[in-house]
């Protein structure tokens, strides 16, 4: 097995530790920092949504795989800066709808798109339209990734939507939601450009939409 | 009036005493609490099955004792009697005895966490529904020394810490109290609970008035849906919070 295919695995299977010390061996052996993603650190991830997708992995699973891979994008990261070669697959403004505290959804989303390669700006939890709007212009997000678990608090994800399109913002950036009530059908009468069933499809659909924002 | 009511456990209390004195003769079956934690899908079908087991030839029509409850009640269908539904997101609507009262609510107190006599002694699960709920799929129910078995004792921390962050922002129980506690015990439960986390605690006199409007026939529009036969209920994220459609 190759140094990433040894990391692939210790991902998969949440060695954080592990995962680090084959990074720095990766590193040592002349491995370039950005061929990590390719190689290693995007195909687990994906391998852990297909899993999760199957349900042979569960949350407990998937957060520690997030963690894994976070113990190597923590290492690379810094190498990467300048790299001009390497580009993020795109900026994130993620979280949890006006109203709403409920943030592990929205919490394992972000650690899966930050795995597949973008850059995320959480915002957390009880977010307010004009915060969202904030963070789109301060951080350049093509992105904006709405989370709410309750009906209650659902509707305010339209009202962060409006508040993008009042701050001319809307067609800069493409609007994914997600979160236990919502539907496809929800997802589509506010306006926004997706909608995520689980962690997984809203790191499919993120890609997507990044490739045409 | 013949009715059947089907309700959640957890307004086992509250239907009791308003059931008793409703001018009609209400049949009821309660369903386990513990339906809310295995997902949307198998929540309806379950509330369809028990739908489908009135005898329609005996009663005039379905009541529902359920809120819109995360979409659990969306897509489930009348057939050959009416359904009656209570315009309400969850629960706690029929707590505080309207929408525009639980909602006010929830609006000024972010991070509050309800608790009524059914929420108190009917909050675990079904003995058989345990096998069927996703929090133990997602380890929510799991202790400590079973994270360790499973997943190495530095991992084990680090989902303790995540999986606990699931009540973190949460500050405050709020003690709904709907006049047919025993005695002053469910609150005190909530009490000590609230003093052990270190979380605030407030009282609200609940309000038995919508549930007793159910259960007494007075379904005005505002308040109830009446599904008619052959319709479904559609979830609508408006004032209406739900809606009939033709399947």
């Amino acid at each position: 097995m190759t140094v990433f295919d040894e990391l692939q695995q210790a991902i998969i299977n949440g060695q954080a530790a592990l995962a680090k010390e084959l990074t720095k061996k990766g590193l040592d052996s002349g491995k370039k920092p950005r061929d990590f993603f390719p190689n290693a650190i995007i195909p687990a991830m994906d391998e852990v949504g297909r899993r999760m997708r199957e349900c042979e992995f569960f949350i407990p699973e998937v957060l520690i795989a997030a963690r894994a891979s976070r113990a190597a994008t923590d290492l690379l990261r810094p190498l990467l800066v300048g790299d001009e070669a390497v580009q993020a697959a795109g900026v994130v403004v993620c979280g949890t709808v006006k109203g709403d505290l409920h943030d592990i959804g929205k919490n394992i989303v972000a650690m899966m798109l930050e795995s597949a390669g973008f850059r995320i700006v959480d915002l957390g939890v009880d977010v307010a339209p004009e915060k969202i709007v904030q963070a789109v212009k301060d951080e350049n997000a093509n992105v904006v990734a709405l989370s709410a678990l309750l009906t209650t608090t659902m509707v305010n994800m339209k009202g962060s939507i409006e508040a993008l399109k009042a701050a001319g913002l809307r067609d800069k950036v493409k609007i994914l939601v997600g979160g236990a009530p919502v539907t496809d059908a929800w997802a589509n009468s506010i306006g926004a450009d997706g909608y995520g069933k689980d962690a997984p499809a809203a790191v499919e659909l993120a890609r997507r939409l990044a490739a045409t924002a | 009036m013949r009715l059947k009511l089907i309700s959640c456990e957890i307004f086992y209390r509250e239907f009791s005493a308003t059931v008793a004195r409703s001018p009609h003769i209400v049949d009821v079956e309660f369903l386990p609490k513990g339906l809310h934690d295995v997902g949307t899908e198998k929540m309806r079908a379950e509330l369809q099955a028990a739908v489908d087991r009135v005898d329609s030839a005996r009663y005039e029509a379905v009541l529902l004792g359920y809120g819109l409850c995360n979409n659990g009640i969306a897509g489930l269908t009348a057939r050959q009697i009416p359904l009656v539904v209570p315009r309400a997101h969850d629960c706690i609507t029929l707590f505080l005895g309207s929408s525009k009262r639980y909602l006010e609510y929830f609006d000024s107190h972010p991070g509050v966490f309800f608790k009524t006599t059914g929420w108190i002694e009917r909050g675990g699960s079904d003995g058989e529904l345990t096998q069927l709920a996703i929090g133990k799929a997602i380890g929510w129910g799991a202790n400590y020394e079973a994270l360790v078995a499973k997943y190495g004792e530095d991992n084990a921390r680090y989902l303790q810490e995540q999986l606990g962050a699931m009540t973190q922002n949460y500050s405050q129980f709020t003690y709904i109290e709907m006049g047919v506690e025993p005695d002053g015990s469910f609150e005190q439960r909530t009490r000590d609970e609230a003093a052990k986390r270190g979380w605030k605690f407030e009282k609200l006199a609940g309000n038995l008035a919508m549930i007793e409007r159910l259960v007494s026939g007075a379904w005005d529009a505002q308040e109830f849906l009446v599904v008619p036969p052959g319709h479904r209920i559609a979830a609508r994220y408006d004032e209406g919070i739900i809606a009939a459609e033709a399947v």
